[in-house]
């Protein structure tokens, strides 16, 4: 009986082969190159009586060998190790390309294993190794053995079919990678690109073409492409003759009528060859022409309507070279926006610029001035190259004048949100300097070069935030300009230059403070930010307030300047809510005292305004007549018909905290109601009455509760 | 226990042991032990769940045919089941389906064991 159990050796090599066997079957069933490598492993290990397994697989384009799979073995030894085809037992079997018995203690990575036999084979790619597979120490019920000469000859045929499966799905996953990489290049080309077969249908199409074509993929996709150019027999006849005669043809300027949609078109249609080239079908190529009108659009936004008229006119100025004459030229330079954009989003950093550069490239060519260059967060203009005017040099004045002006108000919109404001110095010379196409007959630009510029350049940097400064050369030519105030300044040392030069500070006006744009700005600031569960502390609440504190300003006879406070005031009351509703006014008028001294409002209007937004805290506590509107104007909804909408909206909101039964509530407004007084004649004349009307309704339905 | 052996438990006087990982020298030791141990309490009847167990090497089997041979002497029997595919294709070629029984699940396993 004893002997019926004994695993022979006939039992073993029935086994082996029938593991081969299914190693041969599944092989071509994996796609992924780690699960197929982990059975192979697992079922080497298991048909070989190995305790562990190990399989290193090759980095791309490199002599260095990975794990790609193990089995019963502890890795963490064998992190950080470099296995390179070229050292140790790996370059062994490299040179011998066959499986090989040996002592792990023989090879100082493999000894890490704590292992002591081993088996390794290699995987091949025709003649080139790929990667290996390791089986550690075989088992016996004695122990641990070496492997035997039969087991490397298995574990050479399982390496074999591994090597086929191998290099089949690294094939397939390169054919995956460059047709992917191909339908990259194809979809990002401007050019609209379309392929037919043999049989005329479209098989390949990108973005472009569907675009110019006007038709969905799947409508353009295996259908003949006389189908798709239905309506445009001129390209049918092209592709048409192009089949047929197997030559490249080109035509420019056509009128494609494409579903609706006509565009102006460069075609080109070409016979599709295969490698033994024979004809497989046809690619047309179409230039969308309506790109190129863009381009110019585009090009006169960057480089300015005069350049490009003149270019387009003038076609010997595209000739690198250049002419000497005088020009101004005007630098401007963000203060400090290297460390400001360090705190900033990418995102932020490329959105402010984008807003930034907006704003004053209009103003560069409200004064017919080129934007010559953007470097980083500076701008170069010229004034008077190629053609020179008169206004000159007093264009690049007002240009910087209104570049600082507009700057107040654009930065009034990024403190109101919380957004550090953007600060410029302008540098402006006038000189001689070199104009032309500057560059290689790839990419020319056109420009001025030259010491003015260099000098140019040197005043921005002397320039402090929200200067203007301008060179002695400038000035004498606008100072007979009764608009134009400046200040001298101490002459200064530039770099490249031996004496200092003579400077003036152009001085301007700072413009008043935009109420109107910044009652605008916080609106959208709290349209944007307050939490949207509130349903009494809401814009439309805020809103209400700025009327009617308006209102009972006018009627209460307060100046049209103090109006303008009261109702930044009413504007700002509730801001707090977005940060910590609990102590929203005086939140608020933390962020009133941060915005409005950022602005350079006055302490004491800061003062009116913040001692505004308090007053409102429940109780309210008016200590100013200014105070006493706001407060009104905030509680004005108790004395008015709409004091049911009202009072429910606060009630919802209070209940996102506290459940209360209508008895509650009716006693919570009742007690309010009875202690609340109107401060302001306006109010009391105007609201007193239904306000009490409200109170009474209100016991009323206490009584009957 | 062993990390080979994640859990014990008896259903119906049959001692299930459930198995995870490489059924080799290590896994089959492991096993044997605990089944030996049970006989010397008395146990006869076992069953291996071996869902954990993905494969199997000769040597393992061989400790397996050593652990039918010594229920032999006690009128007792082995069984598995939930095994992989190639597990059962091992077990079937080295002969252990002769003297042991394969089931599909723990249900089958104990009415039939």
């Amino acid at each position: 009986m004893a002997s019926d159990f004994n695993i022979n050796d006939l039992q073993l090599k029935y086994l082996e082969l029938e593991t081969l066997l299914d190693i041969t079957n599944e092989l071509n069933s994996f796609d992924q190159i780690s699960v197929l490598l982990q059975e192979i492993l697992v079922k080497s290990c298991g048909v070989l009586n190995a305790s562990s397994g190990l399989i290193l697989i090759e980095d791309d384009n490199s002599d260095v060998l990975h794990i790609g799979a193990d089995f019963n073995i502890d890795i963490s030894v064998l992190k950080g190790l470099i296995f390179n085809k070229r050292k140790g037992i790996i370059s062994e079997i490299n040179e011998s390309r066959k499986a090989l018995n040996i002592k792990i203690e023989d090879d100082s990575f493999l000894s890490k294993t704590q292992c002591k036999f081993g088996l390794i084979a290699p995987f091949l790619d025709k003649k080139n190794l790929v990667g290996v597979i390791i089986l550690f120490d075989k088992e016996s019920r004695q122990g641990l053995s070496p492997f035997h000469d039969s087991d490397a000859n298995m574990l050479s045929a399982i390496a074999t079919q591994a090597s086929v499966a191998y290099n089949n799905i690294k094939l397939i996953e390169n054919i995956k990678e460059a047709k992917t990489f191909n339908d990259n290049v194809m979809q990002s080309i401007v050019t609209g690109v379309f392929t037919t077969n043999l049989m005329g249908e479209i098989n390949h199409i990108n973005r472009a073409a569907i675009a110019i074509i006007n038709l969905d993929k799947e409508n353009v996709l295996g259908n003949h492409y006389e189908y798709v150019f239905e309506s445009n027999e001129f390209i049918t006849q092209l592709i048409t003759k192009c089949e047929l005669e197997s030559v490249t043809i080109s035509e420019s300027q056509i009128l494609l009528e494409c579903n609706g949609k006509s565009t102006t078109v460069n075609i080109s249609v070409s016979p599709l060859m295969n490698d033994a080239n024979e004809p497989i079908g046809s690619v047309v190529a179409m230039e969308d022409l309506s790109n190129l009108d863009k381009l110019k659009s585009t090009f006169k936004k960057y480089v300015s309507k005069q350049i490009v008229d003149q270019l387009l006119e003038n076609d010997e100025m595209l000739n690198l070279g250049g002419q000497e004459q005088e020009a101004t030229i005007l630098f401007s330079d963000i203060r400090g926006f290297t460390s400001m954009s360090e705190t900033m989003a990418p995102n932020e950093v490329v959105e402010t610029l984008n807003d930034y550069f907006n704003l004053m490239i209009e103003i560069i060519f409200k004064y017919n001035g080129t934007l010559d260059k953007i470097i980083g967060d500076a701008l170069m203009v010229i004034y008077g190259a190629p053609n020179s005017t008169e206004q000159d040099t007093e264009n690049s004045v007002l240009t910087a004048i209104e570049m600082q002006e507009k700057l107040i108000q654009f930065n009034q919109d990024r403190i109101i949100n919380l957004k550090q404001p953007i600060k410029i110095g302008i540098g402006i010379n006038r000189g001689k300097v070199i104009s032309g196409n500057i560059g290689s007959k790839q990419q020319m630009n056109f420009t001025v070069i030259g010491d003015s510029v260099n000098l140019a350049s040197r005043l921005c940097s002397v320039a402090a935030a929200d200067e203007i400064i301008v060179s002695d050369a400038v000035w004498k030519k606008v100072k007979h300009l009764k608009s134009f105030k400046s200040k001298k300044l101490t002459p200064v040392k530039v770099k490249g230059k031996v004496k200092p030069i003579e400077i003036k500070e152009i001085q301007y006006n700072r413009p008043e403070f935009q109420y109107e744009l910044a009652y605008e700005k916080i609106e959208q600031f709290l349209l944007l930010n307050l939490p949207q569960q509130y349903t009494y502390h809401t814009i439309e609440h805020i809103r209400d307030v700025v009327i009617q504190s308006e209102r009972i300003a006018k009627k209460e006879k307060i100046e049209k300047s103090v109006i303008q406070d009261i109702k930044l005031a009413a504007w700002l009351h509730d801001v707090g809510y977005i940060w910590e509703p609990q102590r929203h006014e005086a939140r608020g008028a933390e962020y009133a005292t941060a915005i409005l001294n950022e602005m350079k409002f006055p302490k004491s209007k800061i003062s009116l305004i913040t001692g505004m937004i308090m007053a409102t805290k429940i109780p309210q506590s008016p200590k100013n007549h200014y105070e006493k509107i706001i407060c009104d104007a905030d509680l004005d909804y108790l004395g008015r018909a709409d004091y049911d909408t009202n009072s429910n909206n606060l009630l919802q909101e209070i209940e996102l905290v506290k459940k209360l039964t209508p008895k509650e509530w009716l006693q919570i407004q009742e007690k309010f109601l009875k202690a609340h007084i109107y401060f302001t004649t306006t109010s009391q004349k105007l609201r007193n009455q239904n306000k009490n009307k409200v109170l009474n309704k209100i016991q009323q339905q206490l009584k009957n509760n | 226990m062993s990390d080979f052996i994640t859990s014990i438990k008896e259903n119906n006087s049959i001692v299930i042991i459930e198995t995870n990982g490489y059924l080799n020298n290590v896994g089959g030791e492991a096993v044997s032990a605990v089944v030996y141990e049970k006989m010397a309490q008395g146990q006869t009847k076992f069953l291996i769940n071996m869902a954990g167990t993905k494969i199997v090497n000769s040597i393992g089997v061989s400790i397996l045919i050593e652990i039918i041979e010594k229920l032999q002497e006690v009128n007792g029997k082995i069984g598995y089941y939930n095994l992989a595919p190639i597990v059962a294709k091992t077990f079937n070629i080295m002969g252990l389906t002769k003297y042991s029984t394969v089931h599909e699940t723990e249900e089958a396993a104990v009415n039939e064991l």
